[in-house]
């Protein structure tokens, strides 16, 4: 195929989207809405991972041991710990660093009323093994195992938050899958009839074309084109809104939220659309061509 | 040019549109094919553009078997065959220059193919000066003519016209088969289908004669000789 009729052949796919204005329009806007759907969800997803992993790794549990258990065998059951994939890491604190830490955080200031524990240590059965985990949904595992084995005494962990945000994040992910799939048909059904109706206006030229002898590709080219091109615009449209939104999106939620700002980290939205735009660009150019290629292959008999 | 051995057409729904029907045109020929409707013209015409293919037997073209032409090749069996109808077909929205330009254009040949083509063949039709006229400002005959022009335009071996005069008075009916004599003369192969008996009768060229999907008649100089 020739230079020139490729031109020739995205010019006709243009002209057909300017010729059936209101249709285009109609296929342009939920195809937008679709990717929009797409972005939003793809990025509070990523936000609420990227969430998730910086409280994976600054969250742990600590694990407290009988009385009488020997350092060596907390370190012995350290050690299988660390052993262990779904553990990040293990800290040890033994008993005169709880206890700086403990006279640190509620003595400062007060230092007189330490007076009576000189040379004692009142947590010498304190000490503890501080673990971090890899990955949040191994840690109900994980504390089993812990439980399980000898000399533990209890254990504290903060399983609820974590529960929490997973199950928010699972919503999400599902709510986005149902709403997306429907976005995706009414994008995928609107297109084949903005298609059809351009094949139906154009049936005599075609019909001409045909007798003359023009390849199916100079035929079906334009329409193809078509579909392609409402991809593409579909799709950057909603991605230049959620740039242009992002940040300040971000900036509300940190200021209505400021309970949790500490756990609200977002992330750069360079990195969410290095992954984002070829996505959604696929996506896009996908849902075109299915919609074209569906009507064609139904109503463009060549 | 154009031969036919032991071609039948059954539609699904059962009707026979022809029936054993062999016949050759030569290189260079003007041939009519004539008969009522329903007797088989339309399905003929149909299977020379391969819309349809026979139930059985062949149909060369070109000494080509077409029932056996891959897909992708049928672009350049109509590339071959250029064809005018009874209704004109041309598309309103351009000139008569694009339009005429239009076959060239979508068999993509070089700008200047179309450059000198499409004049040339205006002139042949006589009609150069209305160039940049649109069809509805243009009589039926010179619509006909335009149409002729698009189908000769890229020098087809053969040109098949279907009823070309269906929509015209008797005077331009003439032009336009002076016209298709002209073409014959450069050499081309025309094929007429029609029911025009005045104009059948007075050319004095070879008439194949259908019925009922079979050929009741094959004469060379021959007339419509046919009773409606």
């Amino acid at each position: 195929m020739k230079i020139r009729t490729i031109f020739y052949l995205m010019g006709q796919g243009f002209m057909n989207i300017i010729k059936n204005q209101l249709m285009s329009f109609a296929s342009i806007t939920t195809i937008s809405a679709c990717i929009f759907m797409v972005g939003i969800f793809y990025t509070v997803s990523v936000n609420m991972d990227y969430m998730l992993d910086a409280i994976e790794t600054t969250m742990g549990m600590t694990v407290f041991f009988d009385e009488g258990t020997s350092e060596e065998q907390i370190i012995e059951i350290k050690s299988l710990l660390e052993a262990r994939s779904e553990v990040h890491k293990v800290n040890y604190i033994s008993p005169e660093e709880a206890w700086t830490n403990f006279k640190n955080e509620y003595f400062t200031g007060k230092e007189d009323q330490l007076a009576g524990f000189e040379g004692e240590n009142p947590l010498k059965d304190s000490a503890s093994l501080e673990v971090y985990f890899a990955r949040l949904e191994t840690q109900k595992d994980l504390v089993a195992y812990i439980e399980a084995l000898p000399n533990v005494r209890n254990i504290r962990q903060a399983e609820q938050v974590v529960e929490i945000m997973q199950s928010f994040n699972t919503l999400v992910r599902y709510s986005s899958l149902v709403l997306v799939a429907i976005l995706l048909i009414i994008s995928i059904f609107l297109i084949s009839n903005t298609i059809r109706l351009g094949i139906s206006t154009r049936q005599k030229e075609i019909e001409i074309m045909k007798y003359i002898g023009a390849k199916d590709a100079f035929i079906k080219g334009p329409f193809i084109i078509e579909g392609a091109i409402i991809g593409i615009i579909g799709t950057v449209i909603p991605l230049s809104i959620i740039y242009v939104f992002y940040e300040r999106v971000i900036e509300v939620v940190t200021t209505e939220f400021v309970l949790i700002s500490n756990y609200l980290i977002f992330m750069n939205i360079m990195d969410i659309y290095k992954n984002l735009v070829p996505m959604a660009a696929l996506f896009g150019i996908m849902i075109g061509l299915i919609g074209s290629r569906v009507t064609i292959h139904k109503y463009l008999k060549v | 040019m154009i031969r036919l051995e032991n071609v039948t057409k059954v539609y699904p729904n059962g009707v026979k549109a022809l029936d054993d029907v062999s016949f050759e045109i030569e290189k260079g020929a003007f041939v009519f094919i004539v008969g009522n409707s329903g007797s088989g013209k339309s399905t003929l015409i149909k299977m020379l553009m391969k819309e349809i293919n026979p139930t059985s037997g062949s149909l060369y073209v070109e000494e080509k078997d077409i029932t056996k032409l891959r897909r992708s090749k049928i672009p350049k069996l109509r590339r071959s065959i250029g064809v005018v109808f009874q209704d004109f077909r041309l598309l309103e929205k351009m000139t008569i220059y694009n339009n005429v330009a239009f076959t060239l254009k979508v068999t993509e040949a070089p700008i200047r193919t179309i450059r000198r083509n499409v004049p040339m063949v205006l002139s042949l039709v006589g009609l150069s000066q209305k160039a940049n006229m649109h069809p509805k400002q243009l009589s039926g005959g010179e619509q006909q003519r335009a149409a002729l022009a698009r189908a000769i335009v890229n020098n087809p071996p053969i040109l098949l016209a279907d009823e070309p005069t269906g929509n015209l008075d008797p005077k331009t009916s003439w032009e336009i088969m002076k016209l298709l004599l002209d073409i014959n003369l450069r050499g081309t192969t025309v094929v007429v289908v029609t029911h025009d008996k005045e104009v059948v009768n007075s050319m004095k060229k070879r008439v194949i004669t259908l019925r009922e999907g079979r050929v009741i008649r094959d004469m060379q100089k021959g007339d419509y000789g046919y009773e409606n």
